[in-house]
């Protein structure tokens, strides 16, 4: 049987079309309504929450199971969850079968199966009337719920595309070449000329007409490196020339000096070689094509390659203002020996190391881990986080009784956009907005740091400086990646080698050896398992 | 470990979900005991609550190792 699940916020389509079955004889639609009475008192609507991926799964199994007993060709469900306005539909239910008794008779005992064992609830009902005051109540910024919200566990996609839709680019800047290394280049660079600018010599030899016959030649002049000399050679007459040297003339070829028998100011050629030993001018770059694309990150290569082209002012994206909180009781610096239950605080490196690419004024501090100093502490640096672009904090940001990184963020006025994806390690990764500004909670251990860092973070930091995002790339595993199926996503700390991608050994996120040798991250679905050697994989560069 | 909570139990932890480091593997009883011992108000629930070990319903032998996600689950109420 074809089964799709859905849940979904929105209401239910007022016309949902059967499959397009040519088996089916029946299509039996149920729609289940939110009524405008629960247990004799007039309400407006219901308030539904569910256990999704779990949810989902369940109602799969019961079709599947029901399906054994009255074989059915498709079935369809949507559930709401969130509000939903009395005389909406909560649940709508499609099925697609031969004949209807088959369909109905599944139809009913699925609603009563869905009703034991689908873990969705009807959390509250909503007193009459007064829900567009609820819907606001729960959506107005900047108030915070007494009890958390439900938790809304986005996938790895969804949380890039959230963290990227929250993300405007931040207006372009001029700088001097030497202050933009690192920076998203904001406007596309052309060469202003031909380079090389005129033809010039590859080689130490001598330059004769390319289509004489000769074989001896007079020499008539000599032209070094920074030489401009320009005349018409005529047959029979040879211009002594070294590397890089302009060519006198168009027509020309240069023969190696190692080819050459020289006997005062004649040359006798032994040898010509194939190559002309020039270089066209223009050959590298016409002048007027581009050099460097709007959106390049640019590293040293670029910035030369800028400077060749006579540019030292460039429109850039602005350096970042980032502010980094490390939290936990527990961290102590490298240079001091850890207490039983300490540890060393490796994560304000390992961030000021992963922003080094991306010129950042980064500003790092530790908090306590009481939220009243806390509080205080943070009051000190107010206008540094008013000025940040992007607030950092590491640690804090599971469901722990001291893990205060999302009250902290709520208090500096942040809205939390999600505080949980379903990726391992890493999983409890907070977002926060406030205007203009971004928040990441990063979990505690640095193994989670490097990938929440290279998958969201990186993501942000593309998005705000305009440059082009980070996408996955596709390679080979050298090595059988080892794993049991894991309910969530995974991205595995590997090494990009000659031979492919090496999963490196990993058993916990508080692993720390493997950072020493990682260079990408290897995306391995949900529920893989272990991947053969030899499988083509996704994965991320993360090479910084 | 990972707890999660919904509906009402919410209102009972303050919290739809903690990370948990306990022992593992625990069996049924030994997630309970160590749970009520965090939550005590969630004891009067105990005779209606299901849990469940990586979306699935847990039975009398499931065992609840520390990578797993578990979930308390209340009489549901959907349709």
């Amino acid at each position: 049987m074809e089964i799709e699940v859905q849940l979904t916020g929105s209401p239910i389509a007022e016309k949902i079309s059967p499959p397009r079955l040519a088996a089916h004889g029946a299509w039996l639609e149920f729609r289940g309504a939110v009524r405008d009475e629960e247990n004799g008192v007039k309400i407006s609507g219901l308030e539904y929450e569910a256990y999704a991926e779990m949810a989902v799964r369940e109602i799969r199994r019961l079709l599947e199971k029901l399906s054994a007993l009255h074989p059915c060709l498709a079935a369809k469900v949507i559930h709401r969850i969130g509000i939903v306005p009395a005389g909406e539909a909560a649940i709508y239910v499609g099925i697609a079968s031969r004949h209807r008794a088959e369909a109905i008779a599944l139809l009913g005992e699925f609603m009563n199966g869905l009703k034991q064992a689908v873990p969705i609830w009807k959390r509250r009902a909503l007193p009459f009337k007064s829900i567009e005051d609820d819907v606001r109540s729960l959506t107005f910024p900047g108030k915070i719920p007494e009890t958390p919200h439900v938790i809304s566990c986005k996938s790895l996609d969804e949380a890039m595309a959230e963290i990227r839709s929250h993300c405007q680019a931040l207006p372009a800047v001029r700088a001097p070449l030497t202050a933009a290394l690192g920076r998203v280049l904001r406007e596309a660079v052309c060469a202003p000329s031909d380079i090389p600018d005129c033809d010039r010599s590859t080689r130490d030899g001598f330059a004769i007409l390319s289509n004489g016959e000769s074989e001896t030649f007079f020499i008539v002049d000599k032209l070094h490196a920074a030489d401009w000399k320009p005349r018409m050679l005529k047959s029979g007459e040879a211009v002594r020339i070294a590397t890089g040297a302009s060519l006198p003339c168009e027509g020309l070829r240069v023969v190696m000096q190692e080819n050459v028998e020289r006997n005062g100011d004649k040359i006798k050629i032994l040898r010509r070689e194939d190559s002309p030993n020039i270089r066209l001018r223009g050959e590298d770059v016409k002048a007027g094509a581009t050099l460097v694309q709007t959106g390049a990150r640019l590293d040293a290569g670029k910035l030369a390659l800028l400077a060749s082209a006579g540019r030292a002012q460039l429109l850039v994206s602005p350096q970042l203002r980032i502010v980094h909180f490390t939290t936990g009781d527990e961290i102590v610096p490298p240079e001091q020996t850890p207490k039983p239950g300490q540890v060393r605080d490796s994560n304000s490196i390992l961030v000021r190391g992963l922003l080094e690419k991306f010129s950042c004024d980064l500003q790092q501090t530790h908090l306590p881990e009481n939220f009243e100093p806390a509080k205080s502490q943070i009051s000190s640096l107010k206008s540094q986080i008013e000025n940040a672009y992007v607030l950092l904090v590491s640690g804090g940001a599971s469901v722990g009784e001291k893990d205060f990184t999302r009250p902290l963020l709520e208090w500096l006025g942040f809205e939390i956009v999600f505080s949980q994806v379903n990726v391992r390690p890493g999983r409890p990764l907070i977002f926060g907005v406030n205007g203009n500004q971004i928040a990441f909670g990063l979990p505690g251990n640095p193994l989670a740091h490097f990938v929440c860092f290279h998958l969201f973070v990186a993501a942000a930091l593309e998005k705000l400086t305009g440059g082009s995002p980070r996408q996955f790339g596709r390679g080979t595993l050298a090595v059988r990646l080892e794993d049991a199926p894991n309910p969530r996503e995974t991205l595995w700390p590997a090494r990009l080698a000659g031979a492919g991608l090496v999963p490196l050994k990993w058993s916990s996120s508080g692993d720390v050896t493997c950072l020493g040798e990682a260079n990408t991250l290897i995306r391995v679905p949900a529920n893989c398992g272990a991947i053969q050697a030899g499988a083509e994989v996704e994965f991320l560069a993360a090479d910084f | 470990m990972r707890v999660l909570f919904f509906a009402q139990l919410k209102d009972v932890t303050g919290c739809d979900a903690v990370e948990l480091a306990l022992p593992s593997p625990l069996n049924r009883e030994q997630f309970w005991a160590a749970l009520l011992e965090k939550f005590p108000g969630l004891r009067e629930h105990l005779g209606n609550v299901r849990l469940t070990r990586n979306w699935e319903y847990a039975d009398a032998g499931t065992q609840f190792a520390d990578a797993d996600e578990v979930a308390l689950i209340p009489p549901v109420s959907g349709g």
